[in-house]
């Protein structure tokens, strides 16, 4: 079962995709695995192309049939029932923009996203390289600090940190959303592990041309760093686009605010029976950005996710 | 115990050949050597022999049985890998047992905790050939501790221990003593050859190392680009090289080759100097004349047939000095092997006179097989050294 | 700046964010754990351990807890058990072996939220798609099936909203999600054992694929193992955003799913009851911080074979 190297050795002597009992049951309890995990996918790309008929009655295939149905909200504004007709596919898609400021969610969810992963990197670098490679009194202390902090998970301290947020009236801010994320010890720990694997007579060099350390970080560090700051930027922008805990304590009403899942989440929370499609259909918008990235660099985002597993 | 046929085995991984049509027969209870550069498909035929690698063509046969298709597990061989492979989370003990376990208990006989309660005995009798077996290596001492609170040496140890344990009908060892210090090694040579006589098993034995062919074996394949080239005991394959990458590869420092050619009498020659003896049956044209260093002598004074070098490197092994000379010629180079106390005072630079010793010389044809020599019939050329 | 002091330049915001961002947090919590503090008041009173009297006897809490552990002791072992088999699985086919890889690590990509409100339209009692293909199967040999039987008779369940049902829908969920994460982690962990070590085993005689799974995987799979459980175990107590999609209101039918993040939201923001949701907080924290150490110990003690 977990020997490759006989089996395939076996089997290189025989002509190749013979037919094999053991093979085919792995593939068909792979594929039913399959099924199962892509049914929720399946089920919210169909529903977004398809009309509320078709949704209710479980008809019309993965598509849809595309036939053109009553827009009961544009009927009830009193325009005449021939301008209200629509195609589903369309109709879901115009409605998930128009319902909701949606573009905005999404402007909303790169700008949090982006200045949590920029000011990680700003406060994690500087760090991680002073403990890895500069020698301070206390600097066994703060890795210590480091490997403590490790140990908290963010989301099970948010009570607290909502009150601090609330008395400096920070709630309902981007800086709400953004600043309980700057730091993150785990960053600087990998960044730390990194540079160690750095030599030390690579910043030798850079200081006899005279550089100083700072510039030694910006120019030298961080780019030898770059494998190891991809694979940490996908980890951090995947948690952050899809946090809805944090988002949905410290941002409440202001919909200028609201980062995607927030508004998918008012959305449903409005929701009538004709409301299926064009929910789905943000549903689909506010996955699709990260599953077609993942899809395009699938090894860097396995890599990147699995990251935590250094710890 | 019972003699291994290996039958025209042919291996290729993808388009690359390893193997190629390779014959094998073992003989029972002998060790045997397989031996050659990297890359040579020494490793590959073993762990065909072992199972571990199914052959693109050919059979193998163990005592009567034809072994093809039949798995690794069931063609009762040990193996010692290169890198001991112990399982790392069981104790020495353990790992020994290890083999015992899988196939003298049934399932439920080796289930955790259950097991040793309903085969109360079995279970001792196995730690007892376990605690044997260690006593045999010395490592009765070790049985508690993991492999990674090991030197290389007691792993090396275990391995063995664990290869030993049960009656295989052959040991087959891959490069086992690749990981241990130098000093370690050559002391392993002998214990293992002492092994292999009070064993009494076959070992088929493969290295890179010429020197553990030639020190432990009884007989010893010479192997390149997936071909036997020669298969003899290491007296032979040393003394009477049939290929001129035998002859090569057999031997340090390696061989003194120099250029030649047969004249039409059937003498070899290089330049100025002929052998007395005849290459019978061979046409005429370039030679290589192969002379180990321990063929050639210094000499003091210019003899008739004898060669001149300069003296570029002293390489005293103690007992033996070996004299890197380079030829007048500025191509070649030749290692003559003399004594400290005949030739200490040669320094570098200087000049040093050299002759073969008689009939030792080795003369290889163009396509690099031994020619066979005779006496000459009749002397038409003077005779030299 | 001179070389001297740079160090500080250096380390100096990372510590002072790590020591108000995550340490200061955690004082607070545990200060306010003992008053019945709520925003927008002066003042608080000091209850002393009423807060934590009230989590550990009161039946909601109760509920909390059974929630919880009910869904952290099925999604752990389910999610590791389904990661390892998938990733064994895959490693030993011979082909199509990256597209289920892609395939099976898709939900931890997706945003949770999304999903979950996929899912309730996927499970919907009438109009979900769930209900509709098992009705479809009536009448077939499934029906054999007691529970099957029954479902074509009186309808399939209402998977979340019966309380026989919500709290391992929502488990099921978790687990949907999830073990992806976790057959990626065995997968890297698979690559990294010796090859040797299964020669070795053929070789010893173990003949089954079992055998070679517990002779050689199992053990060597020992410190990803431990990983895995402690990262699925955090996770799994940190669950909230299907709880919170399906539940705005109350943590499911009778409180069956009212987790502790969920207790924690709905105690300290919407009801503004500080104390309680510190007191929550802590101990949820120190749940967290034990496993993590735990783990710690488990790895540098038993599974590092060096």
């Amino acid at each position: 079962m977990t020997d490759l190297s006989l089996s395939s050795a076996g089997a290189s002597s025989l002509p190749a995709y013979r037919f094999s009992v053991g093979e085919t049951i792995k593939h068909v309890v792979l594929i039913l695995g399959a099924l199962i995990v892509l049914l929720p996918f399946y089920v919210m790309l169909s529903y977004s192309f398809k009309s509320p008929a078709e949704i209710m009655q479980n008809t019309g295939g993965f598509f849809g049939l595309q036939e053109a149905f009553r827009d009961d909200y544009c009927v009830k504004l009193g325009k005449d029932v021939a301008d209200c007709m629509v195609t589903p596919v369309i109709y879901n898609y115009t409605t998930a923009f128009q319902k909701a400021p949606l573009l905005r969610y999404l402007l909303n969810g790169a700008i949090v996203t982006a200045s949590i992963f920029f000011i990680q990197v700003l406060v994690a670098l500087p760090c991680a390289y002073a403990l890895a490679k500069l020698r301070f009194w206390g600097r066994e202390a703060v890795f210590g600090l480091v490997l403590f902090c490790l140990l908290i998970p963010v989301h099970a301290i948010a009570l607290p940190l909502y009150i601090m947020l609330a008395k400096l009236g920070l709630t309902n801010t981007y800086a709400a959303l953004v600043i309980p994320w700057t730091i993150s010890v785990f960053g600087i720990f990998l960044m730390r592990q990194f540079f160690m694997t750095v030599p030390d007579d690579l910043i030798d060099a850079a200081r006899m041309d005279g550089m100083s350390e700072f510039s030694i970080i910006w120019n030298v560090m961080l780019p030898t760093a770059v494998p190891a700051l991809l694979a940490f930027a996908i980890f951090s922008v995947v948690a952050h686009w899809n946090d809805y805990f944090w988002p949905r304590i410290v941002i409440t009403g202001d919909r200028d605010l609201f980062t995607p899942p927030l508004g998918l989440r008012e959305f449903k929370g409005d929701a009538d029976g004709d409301n299926f499609g064009p929910m789905m259909a943000t549903a689909t918008i506010i996955v699709a950005p990260l599953i077609v990235a993942f899809l395009i660099a699938q090894k860097r985002f396995i890599e990147g996710i699995t990251l935590s597993g250094m710890k | 115990m019972s003699a291994i046929q290996m039958r025209s085995i042919e291996k290729s991984f993808g388009e690359t050949p390893v193997l190629r049509n390779v014959d094998l027969s073992i003989r029972a209870g002998e060790f045997l050597t397989l031996v050659g550069p990297s890359g040579c498909g020494k490793s590959t035929l073993l762990r065909i022999l072992a199972g571990l690698e199914a052959p693109s063509a050919g059979s193998v046969v163990i005592g009567d049985r034809t072994v093809n298709g039949v798995r690794a597990a069931n063609r009762n061989l040990a193996m010692v890998f290169q890198s001991y492979a112990l399982y790392p989370h069981l104790t020495i003990a353990e790992n020994m047992k290890t083999p015992l376990r899988l196939r003298d208990l049934s399932f439920t006989e080796r289930l955790p905790f259950a097991g040793p309660l309903i085969a109360r005995d079995k279970h001792r009798k196995l730690q007892e050939q376990v605690e044997e077996t260690a006593k045999v290596l010395r490592i009765e001492g070790l049985l508690n501790r993991k492999p990674g609170q090991l030197s290389g040496g007691q792993r090396q140890r275990a391995a063995l221990g664990r290869a030993m344990v049960r009656k295989p009908v052959a040991f087959l060892m891959d490069e086992p003593l690749s990981n241990l210090d130098a000093a370690l090694r050559i002391h392993m040579r002998s214990e293992l050859a002492e092994l292999h006589r009070s064993l009494r098993t076959t070992f088929v034995y493969v290295t890179h190392d010429q020197a553990e062919a030639l020190t432990m074996s009884d007989r010893m394949a010479v192997m390149m680009d997936g071909d036997i080239l020669q298969l003899g005991s290491p007296e032979d394959v040393y003394n009477n090289p049939q290929d001129i990458r035998v002859a090569e590869f057999v031997g340090a420092p390696k061989i003194n080759l120099l250029p030649g050619e047969v004249d039409e009498a059937g003498h070899a020659r290089c330049g100025e100097v002929a052998l007395s003896r005849v290459a019978a049956g061979a046409a005429s044209g370039e030679v290589r004349i192969g002379l180990r260093p321990e063929h050639l002598a210094v000499v003091e004074r210019d003899e008739p047939g004898a060669l001149t070098g300069r003296l570029v490197h002293r390489e005293n092994l103690g007992a033996d000095l070996y004299l890197h000379l380079a030829m007048a010629d500025g191509k070649h180079r030749m290692v003559v092997r003399t004594g400290v106390h005949e030739s200490g005072h040669i320094a570098v630079g200087d000049d040093v006179t050299f002759v073969r010793k008689r009939g030792e010389a080795m003369v290889f044809g163009r396509d690099g097989k031994r020619l066979s020599l005779s006496e000459a019939p009749r002397t038409s050329i003077p005779e030299v050294a | 700046m001179t070389r001297g002091s740079a160090h500080w330049w250096f380390v100096g915001p990372a510590l002072f964010l790590m020591i108000v961002i995550l340490l200061m947090p955690i004082g607070i919590a545990g200060v306010l754990s003992f008053t019945n503090y709520s925003l927008g008041n002066a003042g608080a009173d000091w209850v002393g351990l009423d807060n934590y009297e009230k989590i550990f006897t009161r039946s909601t809490y109760e509920k909390m807890f059974g929630a919880t552990f009910r869904y952290v002791f099925v999604v752990v072992p389910l999610s590791v058990g389904l990661g390892l088999g998938a990733a064994l699985l895959i490693n030993s086919t011979k082909r199509f072996g990256d597209l289920y890889k892609t395939i099976y690590f898709l939900p931890v990509m997706a945003a949770l939220i999304a999903m979950a409100i996929v899912w309730e339209f996927a499970l919907h009692p009438t109009v979900g798609i769930v209900n509709s293909t098992l009705e479809r199967g009536c009448g077939s040999v499934l029906e054999t099936w007691s529970w099957y039987a029954h479902g074509c008779e009186r309808g399939f369940p209402l998977w979340l909203t019966d309380r026989d049902y919500a709290i391992w829908t929502v488990a099921f969920i978790g687990i949907w999600q999830g073990f992806g994460f976790n057959m990626v982690l065995y997968l890297a962990g698979l690559t990294s054992v010796p090859r040797e070590l299964y020669h070795a085993a053929e070789m010893d005689g173990a003949r089954t694929a079992w055998d070679r799974f517990r002779l050689v995987t199992w053990p060597m799979l020992g410190p990803t193992t431990v990983f895995v459980v402690t990262i699925s175990v955090i996770r799994s107590f940190q669950v909230f955003d299907t709880v919170e999609a399906f539940y705005p209101q109350g943590g499911g039918p009778s409180k069956s799913v009212y987790v502790m993040m969920f207790a924690i939201y709905e105690k300290a923001i919407q009801q503004n009851l500080m104390g309680i949701g510190a007191a929550i907080t802590v101990v949820f924290l120190a749940f967290v911080m034990f496993l993590t150490l735990i783990q710690r110990w488990l790895i540098e003690r038993r599974v590092h074979y060096t």
